[in-house]
């Protein structure tokens, strides 16, 4: 009571006086004895405010409301017997750390609650990334408790003891270095510094030491060009935030492509529907995100990706140099006018191509160069170094391993038996090599064969530091003691270095080495690696060096393409072969996540697998249906794939994605799809992979949450022209009529939360729905399941395309409970289990749900989620709520929902109250932007808003009063508490 | 003193109204008539008033129906107002269809307690010892005679066989 | 010597009776006759028929306990529904079965209400139907819910989560109470029916258990004119208040869909709409199960063809009904041009359900038009069919009106095939068994046909008399 007499004083003179009091209030149907915490100060809430049930019902009703359905979570709970100062029970710590989902190196805030990190957030303080995440590494978290993951060390399959396993290492080590024999370290691409250091001084140690790095997914084909025409192998920094005019050719920037958080960030920055507002032209074989935001997309063969780049540079230059027809599938005069725009936006265009061939590589350098990019939105100091893989280092190691020249093979972060095209070679070489250590963190397809396992830690357990981009440096901090007993691979690599020291150590004594000179901020190294620590990241200022000469040989490039364009020939019952990345799997390496296997591909809508694309009209010409299986013949290769018609594929291109077929994943993993990397091996000389294909009257089915793909012409999703929205021509935003209501108005309480999604900022990434999913503990329930349409997501991503199904354009509508004002839900519970809160959200008391569905069938946006069995705890479903490791990773904050009642959306009611509850007892109001819902916050295009209101100043308030604001299904008058802003495209009609 | 009852079996629903009509012009007080099924006229002719069941129904229904309102208004208005799809507490039109079951409701079974109550029906209540056949095929007479009835006993009999009866008892008690 | 002296009495009461307009007992028996005809069943021993019957039924009521076992026990998932569509075969079912019911309370109570002799040997069949189709009818509500242990929830009594109570306007709450009150009132009408019955099988039975059973419930019943005068008052009053209560439950079923917000439910024409179906499909079921019982029970004598012919007369009118409701929804849904609601339509008769639709259009429009021939209404062999696919059809109506508007609303993107499982089609069975095993040991029980009103009716000579106007 002391703070509410800070606020209005109450005296009182007895014992009795003040329980009459109190019970008073009770009967005045204030239920509560004590005020609850935010009712004391009064600054915010009067504490005159008597809706507590409402209030109670707000605060607990998602939680301690449900706790009868949370039978399924129980766990062994231990008090602590000296309970560490820093950690408040219930009050989440965050650390600043870097994801390791891949080697992009976002910077992230990992939530640890009691001990166990639960959630991952990007961190916005830090440079590059915007505060946005991924899918992946929103479920990287997920992978730290992991059943799969290796419990210790294995010495030839056996577990065995670090100390043995270190001496059989360093003797064998010791030996090898005894006769000159090799040392190889095959690893992923190493974005930390300090590791980088440390294999340097391997090298030095053993002077027949090699180090080469491989990325399933090579970038190496930009870097060789980029040595030729700048004299530099870098991959650039690309910056479209600064591009008026992006080209991509073959390069999904915003999905999967080198850093796609970061870009996604520039992006939408760029595209704000403004007269700055960038024009985006992609050309692309199979319909990608960034094809899918295109406001000009084109379908083409990967074979005539040679001719396009050519007869671009023709036209920018505006002279025939290459003398080659363009592409057969693209009019002159769509080039024309790409290269026109290209032309009039000279230093604030881009191109970007993703096809790893030098000769591509080198026009598109040409043609930034000559647009003047170069050093403006095509950076080449500083740099990318997210991707340093060279397939042609790695073939000459395979090959020095087959010829048994490799005494020993470390092998960090890769997984060639799997990734690799040669993968049989591979394996052959590494039969020969006498020492071969790997440091999987599970037994995966390459681990297998080698002599020691040596698991490295989950980056939320290690120490350890990245350089995404040169002179912006990111630190990685454990956020949880290790699980099992692993070890990072640095302090191995280092242990067998015979250094004494430990990672950590070495790590703080690099950055102050080399680091902390750089820096002027702090003066004493202790404080700075605090400081560091505490905020995550490093930004040195790069010295600005003038941008390079062009010096790289066009018509020798022209020469090769035009070569490749004659020698590329495909029969009539041929297709051209094209892999992708999806945006959940990637190259495969987090297959055994439940939430990345169960998050709808954001184009195909498949999820627990994928399909072989094919553009429709070809599908039909074959006669085959989706789901069909057909084998795929490339070269000596045989593959057998479901179809997958998909609407933009380029009519003689079939695509396949990455990252599936894995066979030592995990059980969630293991026989998912088939692996399409084998497809990759070929016959040297031709650059267009041809494939036949087969049917084999066989079929299976492919699991869809979205079965249906057009609008039918309502106006769920809204769109217009750049032209036609800044002339204010035609309707975009809501017709807001506002009908006489029948009935009073309710009073709102002194909150209304609410939602705008724009949809002209939203790319589809798809990081909300695994946000959303870890937040708010959703239940993964399987292919089978997801086949019935009983996916349990809480937002999903509508998609639809529009216009030919050659080429249509795309849709995307993130959907989740609307939080309606008139609820058609809440009308027809007959037991009161949804009901409206105070402060405008939609709630649902699990406890008091019997399971009716009504609500379900009368819910317009068909958001709501219905638990058929029990999710948690039940074999039937053994995924991650299934095991006890498992379901460390759920938020304390939320219940986990018993079998027969409804869930949904509850706009992260929890945050909400946390940051009421904060804002209360620090005596202040609620500031916008204070509270973040989770899509929110995962959103890199910061597309969804969450926001007050009933605060005019707030960014929400202000969106709704935008002319693109309108309400989805407005015409039914229940008055959402969610908006959507029209899509813009830039371009004519 | 001795009080005797007439039974006088009939086996024709005619013939019991004609012997009834005849019985009370001549101002015999006919006790009771006992028949398989309900004979059209002839509570008319015994002269019995008509049941007052239908008020027990109106105000069982009245009761049912003030109660339900009250009850609804009680708990979504007064009690715990809510706020369900943006309607008001007092969604007055949204009471009336359990409004008027329980009106039928309450009605219904108080009439039929009511009835039953009256009748003296009720799980081990005994039929009249003299009923016979009444539930079978006869129609049973009963009218009693004595000092204090009005009734001579040999003009009743001469009464019962001008209307045609197939039998007389005479039960002393 | 002294009963067959009763009998010829009788038998000449018997046949100065004027023969009415329509001879609702063939060859008027003496009125003990009645009594032993219609009491044989309870004390015969039953025929190879009615085993038969029984046996199928409780075999197929078997399979329903299985399957709602395996349901309780697993999760509604068993069944095939989806995040679109909540409803399919349960709540189909459940309509289904109440509109069955409203057949026998509209015989026993409306007709009453408007004199109809012949109702007088079906009416206490067809409320005995009744209360058995709204036991199956209230067991899909409860069985569909996530969580049938917490049922109770949907009772408003004080308890310990404080004043916690229900949502009054949510017209599945109307359902409950309109359902109990349903099942309470056609309780207490059909028992209340049964009593003068009773009392004559009382005093038929020789002293034993049986004859113990029957006086208990015949409440000690004794014919007094008395109690005869009340009796029929009671029997009038709660057929006034029957038949505005038949109406409403349908009515609130409708509302289920009628107050909804989904295209395709949303309509109101629900309420008139559902009752006409309801009565249609309730003489369905009742001409079915009279033209079987009838034949297997030896009562072709108090159930005539005249009554099948009255009978597939009021299911001519009401499928007529139907039919008209069928074109008018069609003709609001083009007319109110609510593109929405216009798609619903079009997707019912050409969608991925049109099957589905169109055996309810064949069922419910076309083969009713069969009976307009007075040659098809009298004969049993004809009416059986007629009468299943009528029952067919109105299944289907239900289940075209619930899916056909769930699976395709108003986001394209949630758009979704519902497909139902073989513990649906299990449960289904299931239900038919209860109702069947029901009815059969109710027709051995129990004395099928009102006994007294079949007496009234054949020894009452003033049947026309004004007299009878007071009842």
């Amino acid at each position: 009571m002391t703070t509410e007499m800070k606020s209005q004083p109450v005296y009182w003179k007895s014992l009795e006086e003040l329980r009459q009091d109190s019970r008073r209030t009770v009967s005045d149907r204030d239920e509560f004895a004590e005020p609850l915490p935010w009712k004391r100060a009064s600054p915010v809430m009067p504490a005159a405010d008597g809706h507590s049930r409402r209030d109670f019902l707000t605060l607990m009703g998602f939680t301690l409301g449900a706790a009868g359905c949370s039978r399924a979570t129980t766990q062994h709970a231990l008090p602590f017997v000296t309970a560490p100062e820093d950690l408040t029970p219930g009050v989440p710590n965050w650390y600043a750390s870097t994801c390791g989902g891949c080697s992009t190196s976002c910077s992230v805030l990992v939530k640890v609650r009691d001990g166990r990190p639960i959630k991952i957030e990007g961190n916005a303080e830090a440079p590059l990334f915007g505060g946005g995440t991924c899918a992946t590494g929103q479920a990287t978290v997920l992978s730290l408790y992991d059943g799969a993951r290796l419990k210790g060390p294995l010495w030839r399959g056996a577990p065995a003891a670090w100390q043995e396993i270190d001496e059989r290492i360093e003797s064998h080590l010791r030996a090898t270095m005894a006769r000159r024999g090799r040392v190889a370290l095959l690893s992923g691409t190493i974005t930390s510094p300090t590791t980088r250091d440390l294999i340097a001084r391997w090298s030095q140690h053993y002077d027949r030491f090699q180090h080469v790095v491989h990325d399933p997914v090579s970038y190496a084909g930009i870097r060789r060009a980029h040595q030729t025409c700048f004299n530099r192998a870098v991959i650039p920094h690309y910056r479209f935030d600064r591009a008026a005019m992006i080209v991509g050719v073959e390069a999904d920037f915003l999905g999967t492509w080198l850093s796609p958080v970061e870009f996604t960030a520039q992006y939408a920055r760029r595209r704000r529907p403004a007269a700055s507002m960038a024009h985006h032209v992609q050309f692309e074989s199979t319909m990608t995100l960034t094809g899918a935001n295109a406001d000009v997309r084109h379908a083409l063969a990967p074979s005539e990706i040679g001719r396009l780049v050519l007869s671009l540079l023709d036209r920018v230059e505006q002279r025939d140099r290459s003398r080659v027809d363009p592409p057969y599938s693209i009019p002159a005069s769509a080039l024309d006018a790409i290269a026109n725009r290209l032309r009039s936006h000279r230093g604030e265009s881009l191109v970007v191509c993703g096809v790893q061939d030098e000769a591509v590589q080198t026009i598109v350098a040409g043609l930034n160069d000559v647009l003047g990019n170069v050093g403006r939105t095509f950076g080449l100091s500083p740099s990318s170094l997210q991707k340093q893989g060279d397939e042609g280092e790695v073939a000459a190691l395979i090959a020095a391993m087959r010829r048994g020249e490799i005494d020993a093979l470390i092998l960090y972060g890769v997984n060639p038996a799997y990734d690799h095209p040669d993968s049989d070679a591979f394996l052959e070489g590494l039969a020969r090599v006498p020492l071969s250590v790997s440091f999987a963190d599970r037994v995966d397809e390459t681990a297998a064969h080698v002599h020691a396992v040596c698991p490295d830690h989950h980056y939320l357990e290690a120490w350890g530091d990245a350089e995404p981009v040169t002179g912006v440096f990111s630190l990685m901090q454990p956020a949880i003691n290790p699980l099992f007993d692993t070890r990072a691979a640095p302090g191995s690599l280092l242990k067998w270095l015979g250094e004494p020291s430990n990672w950590r150590n070495e790590l703080r004594s690099y950055w102050q080495r080399n680091l902390f000179p750089l820096q002027s901020a702090e003066r004493d190294f202790d404080a700075f690696w605090d400081s560091r620590v505490q905020a995550g990241f490093l930004r040195v200022p790069v010295p600005p060096q003038p941008s390079p000469a062009f010096v790289g040989d066009l018509d020798a490039a022209v020469n090769r393409i035009r070569e490749d364009a004659h020698a590329a020939s495909r029969g009539a019952d041929e297709y051209e072969l094209h892999l992708y990345e999806t945006v959940a799997l990637r190259d495969g390496r987090n297959a055994n996540n439940p939430w990345l296997q169960e998050l709808p591909d954001p184009i195909s809508r498949l999820t627990w697998g994928h399909g072989l694309a094919i553009a429709p009209a070809a599908a039909d010409r074959l006669g085959v249906r989706d789901g069909e299986i057909v084998t795929l013949i490339a070269d000596a290769h045989r593959v057998d794939v479901p179809i997958w018609r998909q609407p933009g594929q380029s009519a003689n291109t079939v695509s396949i994605a990455f990252g599936y077929g894995r066979t030592h994943a995990g059980p969630v993993g293991n026989g998912v799809g088939v692996n399409a990397v084998p497809l990759l091996r070929q016959k040297s000389g031709r650059r267009s992979r041809v494939v036949r294909l087969e049917k084999t009257g066989r079929s299976t089915t492919l699991a869809a949450t979205q079965t249906h793909h057009s609008t039918e012409g309502r106006p769920v999703v809204r769109e217009a022209t750049l032209k036609s929205f800044l002339g204010g021509v035609g309707e975009h935003g809501a017709a807001a009529e506002s009908l006489p209501s029948l009935w009073a108005e309710h009073q709102p309480g002194s909150h209304t939360w609410g939602l705008a999604i724009d949809l002209n900022a939203c790319t589809g990434c798809s990081a909300c729905v695994v946000a959303c999913q870890a937040e708010n503990n959703v239940p993964v329930v399987g292919k089978e399941e997801v086949g019935r349409s009983r996916e349990m997501h809480w937002i999903r991503i509508d998609r639809y395309y529009q216009g030919a199904e050659a080429a249509p354009d795309v849709l995307f509508q993130p959907v989740m409970c609307q939080h309606c004002a008139n609820a058609p839900c809440e009308t027809v519970c007959p037991v009161l289990a949804t009901v409206h809160s105070a402060d405008g959200i939609n709630e649902q008391v699990y406890n008091r749900c019997i399971g009716t569905r009504y609500c379900e069938n009368n819910c317009p946006y068909k958001v709501r989620r219905f638990n058929w069995f029990r999710y948690a705890n039940n074999p039937r479903f053994d995924f991650n709520m299934n095991s006890a490791l498992g379901t460390m990773v759920l938020n304390p904050d939320v219940v986990v929902r018993s079998r027969g009642v409804m869930e949904k959306c509850s706009l992260c009611v929890q945050r909400i109250q946390a940051g009421k509850t904060a804002a209360a007892l620090s005596g202040k109001a609620i500031v916008d932007g204070q509270i973040q819902t989770a899509c929110q916050q995962a959103c890199p295009a910061k597309a969804i808003v969450f926001g007050d209101a009933q605060d005019p100043r707030s960014a929400f308030a202000r969106l709704r009063q935008s002319p693109r604001h309108y309400h989805l299904l407005d015409e039914l008058g229940t008055r959402p508490g969610v908006g959507y802003l029209t899509k813009i495209r830039n371009r004519e009609a | 003193m001795s009080r005797t009852r007439l039974v006088a079996t009939f086996s024709d629903a005619d013939a019991v109204c004609d012997a009834v009509r005849r019985l009370r012009a001549r101002g015999v007080r006919v006790d009771d008539v006992y028949s398989p099924y309900p004979v059209h006229g002839l509570d008319r002719a015994m002269g019995l008033r008509r049941s007052r069941l239908p008020l027990v129904t109106f105000l069982g229904g009245a009761f049912g129906a003030v109660g339900a309102l009250a009850m609804q208004f009680y708990m979504a208005v007064f009690d715990w107002p809510l706020n369900v799809g943006g309607k008001p507490p007092n969604s007055t039109l949204a009471f009336v269809p359990i409004t008027f079951e329980l009106t039928v409701l309450s009605a219904g079974l108080l009439t039929a307690g009511a009835f039953l109550l009256r009748s003296r029906l009720m799980p081990g209540a005994q039929a009249a010892t003299f009923a016979g056949r009444a539930t079978e095929d006869a129609f049973v007479l009963v009218l009693r005679c004595g000092r204090d009835s009005t009734c001579d006993e040999g003009e009743a009999t001469r009464l019962l066989f001008e209307s045609g009866v197939r039998r007389i008892e005479e039960i002393r008690a | 010597m002294l009963d067959t002296q009763w009998e010829s009495v009788a038998r000449v009461g018997g046949d100065h009776s004027r023969p009415a307009r329509d001879t609702w007992v063939e060859g008027s028996p003496a009125l003990n006759e009645i009594s032993d005809d219609i009491a044989r069943p309870l004390s015969a021993r039953p025929s190879a028929g009615w085993y038969g019957c029984l046996a199928a039924s409780t075999t197929a009521l078997a399979v329903g306990v299985g399957c709602v076992t395996y349901q309780i026990a697993t999760g509604i998932g068993t069944w095939g529904l989806n995040k679109t569509v909540g409803w399919a075969f349960d709540i189909t079912n459940f309509v289904f079965w109440i509109g069955i019911g409203h057949a026998g309370t509209l015989i026993s109570a409306i007709l009453l209400l408007l004199r109809q002799r012949w109702r007088m040997s079906i009416n206490r069949s067809a409320e005995a139907m009744t209360i058995f189709a709204v036991m199956c009818a209230a067991l899909f509500p409860l069985i569909h819910m996530g969580r049938p242990w917490m049922a109770f929830w949907v009772v408003p009594y004080p308890n310990w989560r404080g004043p916690l109570w229900v949502n009054f306007r949510s017209p599945l709450l109307w359902d409950v109470f309109a359902i109990n009150t349903y099942l309470t009132i056609s309780l207490v009408f059909w028992y209340l029916g049964m009593i003068p019955d009773f009392a004559t099988l009382r005093d038929r039975a020789a002293a034993g258990i049986k004859k113990r059973i029957y006086s208990l419930l015949s409440l000690g019943w004794d014919g007094s004119q008395r109690t005869w005068s009340r009796y029929e008052t009671t029997c009038v009053l709660l057929a006034g208040l029957a038949t505005p209560l038949v109406i409403s439950v349908h009515s609130i079923v409708s509302m289920d869909f009628a107050t909804s917000i989904l295209p395709g439910w949303h309509a109101t024409i629900f309420p008139p709409y559902f009752v006409a179906g309801a009565v249609y499909s309730g003489f369905g079921m009742v001409l079915l199960l009279l033209i079987i019982t009838r034949r297997v029970m030896g009562l072709e004598r108090y159930i005539t063809v005249q009554h099948l012919d009255r009978m597939a007369k009021v299911t001519l009118l009401t499928g007529s009904l139907v039919a008209f409701s069928y074109s008018s929804e069609f003709l609001s849904a083009w007319y109110g041009g609510h593109a929405d609601e216009r798609f619903v339509f079009v997707n019912r008769a050409t969608g991925p359900y049109a099957w589905a639709f169109w055996t309810m259009v064949l069922c419910n429009v076309c083969v009713p038009q069969l009976l307009w021939l007075r040659r098809i209404r009298s004969s049993p062999a004809a009416l059986l069919p007629i009468s299943i696919l009528i029952n067919v059809g109105m299944w289907f109506e239900r289940f075209v009106i619930i899916v056909t508007s769930l699976h395709r609303s108003y986001l394209p993107s949630s758009w979704v095939m519902y497909y139902p499982t073989s513990i649906e089609i299990g449960t289904l069975i299931g239900s038919f068994g209860l109702f069947f095993t029901c009815f059969l040991l109710f027709i051995r029980l129990l004395p099928m046909i009102a006994t007294w009103e079949i007496k009234g009716l054949v020894g009452a000579h003033g049947a026309e008399s004004p007299q009878e106007s007071h009842v």
